[in-house]
């Protein structure tokens, strides 16, 4: 029998390519090297590389890899967003993991893995395709959890995240299942083609209810969000920053995707995005109102990231490529603002600690002024503040589900920022308002010499991520315009 | 041939039984156990569908064997992380492994 | 009705009394270990559901991997777990009555929905020939697997590599 070779279109797929060239190539030196930190940098270059490839492709015309995967701007722009999650994570992790004694040259190789989990979710266009990129992201990231083997908290979130995003695949797999049962395909745009033909199917609605079900589980989105506190506290601060940003981000890559290449010009278009804007109001309002009363600053941007990812459902709910461009440009402005704070959540944690509360940043601003007016913009741009990068996110996916007319979903938008200034400002005041001395140890019986303010260990990589973020976040707020017209550029394919 | 409608209800069947075996279960090994009764009846799902609806085309058995990969990765993974939080604090209960709250 | 009719559906109630029952089994048991072995027992009843399908390579896929691995990795599991072998107490949790309410609620909406739905079968001509009838059963998969799904052929091996390096450090890490 004659064997006819594919036509292999490898350049559709060439970022998520050489991440994971770069994460074979980590692993091969991880035998030679003795000073892991080089296999971190060697990763950055890695992550450089595979960002300029995605900038350079971004004029082409998209080109697709048999029907299964396509190099559209869409895909392209989320690259950038998991790129520079991935790379700002990396700088975080060659310091933290040094502190905290955890230096070890698989965990680049996991990152930058499941980096190019995140990044194969944005290009597919078949739902195989999407189900395997979405495990080799989780898989990852489940080991990531609990690479601290120190802690028990560490395990015990890998363990929850485990058990709870194996439960959400098998959802996801159910309604995949259904759906190809429906529509006697899985590709994304044949199912689209199908369902617009006039065809209807009440169980390709039930197919799509538990698609959405596996994609609210991953961007942390309610009633499937019970997850996030426990296992962003209890995961390494570094590995916090990297799946707070990179899982929402490819969570909503993919489920814009299927939505609208697959549900889109469906029947059913009206009924996903009603469902996608009840999602949002209760989202966000859950998430503001857990983050409320936290006094730990990890577990208070766990509840955060609730909030966010309501904000971006707003995006989704818009149902329209306005509505896209405006989750497009939050995720990145979030990329951003939320890895910063992460970044310097983790410089202010002491060794032999994984926490932060909000009495670890007592007037910070007089000890570390550079941290503290760092801190304070991701704050700021985090609640939404002119003319932060933070705003524009906002702005551009409430105007969208205003164009939609869906103000009233704006409206709660805007009043959930408004409370989520109480605790994101209660940090900035901390900051300034407390002077250093009322810190007082958190435990009854904790070693004297912790009593006063502990030193801060803001080393040259982390440091180098936190002004990085924070320039970003200025100047990308100042001048949002190139980025803006970016994300016109890169519509979906 | 046995009608389509017979599988799929046996699917919906094993999916539910092992959705109850995950909400129930206090043992993080069964609840995994539970998760995999869940997979197998995804996958029944998508050989049946295969059969019945696209036979000419071998999506859905092929959808089933990337199933099946990700539940052997996904096993050994799981059963990894459950036996080192094991190790470290001498339970699988999932009940007891609260020092963080919900 | 033919009389092959009637054994196929025979044997299809014997296998769906191994899936349904062994799964019952799992979700029940008081032992964990018995657990396992009732996992054991649902898993060969669906590689006869395969056969039945005419889905022949599926069924030794699944053989191998869901009993040969799968499920030998977690009696291993279970059984190097010192404790979780003699333990004998309730399995459940308190809430186990909601769980079960919520999974008997699901099953009727499901199997609701699913019976009434007129699925779009096949005519009886394409049922009768499938495309990987037993002569050329594997090299038709082979030749999909390396053609048009070559990309998740590729990527599923990555995960493999990914499920593999965290096992080993998961594994590894306690000694240090």
């Amino acid at each position: 029998m004659p064997i006819e070779i594919p036509t292999l279109n490898f350049i559709a797929l060439a970022p998520p390519l050489i991440v994971i060239g770069t994460a074979l190539l980590v692993l091969l030196f991880d035998l030679a090297v003795t000073d892991k930190r080089v296999l971190g940098y060697l990763g950055l270059v890695g992550v450089v590389i595979a960002a300029g490839v995605s900038i350079a492709m971004g004029p082409r015309p998209a080109t697709t890899f048999q029907a299964m995967a396509i190099s559209d701007g869409y895909a392209l722009f989320f690259n950038l967003v998991f790129l520079a999650t991935a790379g700002l994570s990396i700088l975080i992790a060659i310091d933290y993991l040094e502190r905290h004694d955890l230096q070890r040259g698989e965990y680049y190789a996991l990152l930058l893995f499941s980096a190019s989990g995140m990044m194969l979710m944005a290009a597919a266009t078949d739902l195989i395709v999407v189900f395997l990129g979405l495990e080799i992201m989780s898989v990852a990231l489940y080991i990531l959890a609990g690479f601290n083997w120190r802690q028990l908290a560490s395990a015990e979130a890998a363990m929850k995240y485990f058990i709870l995003g194996a439960f959400a695949s098998a959802f996801f797999l159910y309604g995949a299942a259904l759906t190809y049962g429906a529509t006697g395909t899985t590709n994304l745009n044949q199912i689209g083609l199908w369902l617009s033909g006039g065809n209807s199917d009440p169980m390709a609605l039930v197919g799509l209810g538990l698609l959405l079900a596996g994609f609210a589980f991953k961007v942390a989105a309610v009633p499937f969000q019970w997850w996030t506190p426990d296992v962003y506290q209890g995961a390494p601060t570094s590995v916090t920053a990297f799946m707070s940003v990179g899982a929402k981000g490819a969570g909503f890559a993919a489920l814009i995707r299927v939505l609208r290449s697959g549900f889109g010009d469906s029947a059913y278009s009206a009924d996903w995005a009603l469902a996608a804007a009840v999602l949002a109001v209760l989202t966000m309002t859950f998430g503001n109102l857990a983050a409320l009363p936290q006094k730990d600053v990890k577990r208070m941007l766990g509840y955060s990231s609730i909030a966010h990812a309501g904000y971006i459902l707003v995006g989704v709910a818009a149902a329209s490529e306005s509505g896209v461009r405006g989750v497009l440009f939050y995720l990145l402005a979030y990329a951003f603002m939320n890895v910063g704070a992460f970044a310097v959540a983790s410089a202010l944690e002491r060794r032999g600690e994984f926490s932060t509360t909000q009495r670890d940043y007592a007037g910070l601003s007089q000890r570390e002024p550079l941290l503290a007016v760092a801190m304070t913009v991701f704050m700021l741009s985090l609640t939404g503040m002119p003319p932060l990068v933070g705003f524009w996110g906002k702005l551009f996916v409430f105007r969208a589900a205003v164009e939609a007319g869906m103000s009233w979903l704006a409206i709660v938008g805007v009043i959930n920022s408004a409370v989520s200034a109480f605790y994101y400002l209660g940090v900035v005041v901390q900051m300034y308002m407390r002077a250093p001395a009322e810190y007082s140890p958190r435990l009854v019986g904790e070693e004297s010499d912790a009593k006063k303010p502990a030193a801060v260990n803001l080393e040259v990589a982390i440091g180098t991520a936190v002004l990085l973020a924070m320039l970003l976040t200025v100047v990308l707020g100042l001048w949002p315009g190139p980025v803006a017209s970016l994300v016109t550029m890169m519509p979906l394919g | 041939m046995i009608p389509l409608h017979w599988w799929l209800i046996v699917a919906a069947a094993l999916f539910c039984i092992g959705l109850y075996g995950v909400l129930s279960r206090k043992n993080a090994i069964g609840v995994l156990m539970g998760i995999e009764l869940m997979l197998n009846a995804v996958n029944v799902n998508l050989v049946a569908f295969w059969r019945y609806i696209t036979p000419q085309v071998l999506t859905g058995q092929i959808f089933a064997i990337f199933v099946i990969t990700v539940a052997a990765a996904e096993a050994a993974v799981g059963l990894a992380i459950i036996i080192a939080a094991y190790r470290r604090r001498d339970t699988v209960i999932v009940d007891e492994l609260d020092i963080m709250r919900w | 009705m033919p009389v092959d009719q009637i054994v196929k559906t025979v044997v299809f109630v014997i296998f769906t009394v191994m899936t349904l029952g062994g799964g019952l089994g799992v979700v029940v048991s008081p032992r964990i270990f018995h657990s396992a072995l009732f996992l054991v027992l649902s898993f060969a009843g669906v590689v006869g559901y395969y056969v039945l399908l005419d889905a022949g390579f599926l069924a030794a896929v699944q053989l191998l991997i869901y009993i040969g691995a799968i499920a030998i990795l977690i009696l291993f599991a279970i059984m190097l777990s010192r404790g979780l072998m003699a333990e004998r107490q309730s399995q459940s949790n308190q809430q186990w009555w909601i769980a079960a309410l919520v999974a008997l609620l699901i099953f009727v909406v499901l199997a609701a929905v699913l019976w009434r739905v007129d699925w779009p079968v096949a005519s009886q001509q394409a049922l009768a020939s499938p495309s990987n009838a037993i002569s050329q059963e594997g090299s038709q998969l082979g030749r999909d697997l390396l053609g048009p799904y070559v990309i998740p052929f590729e990527v599923a091996s990555v995960l493999l590599l990914v499920a593999l390096i965290g096992a080993v450090i998961l594994a590894r890490e306690t000694e240090s």
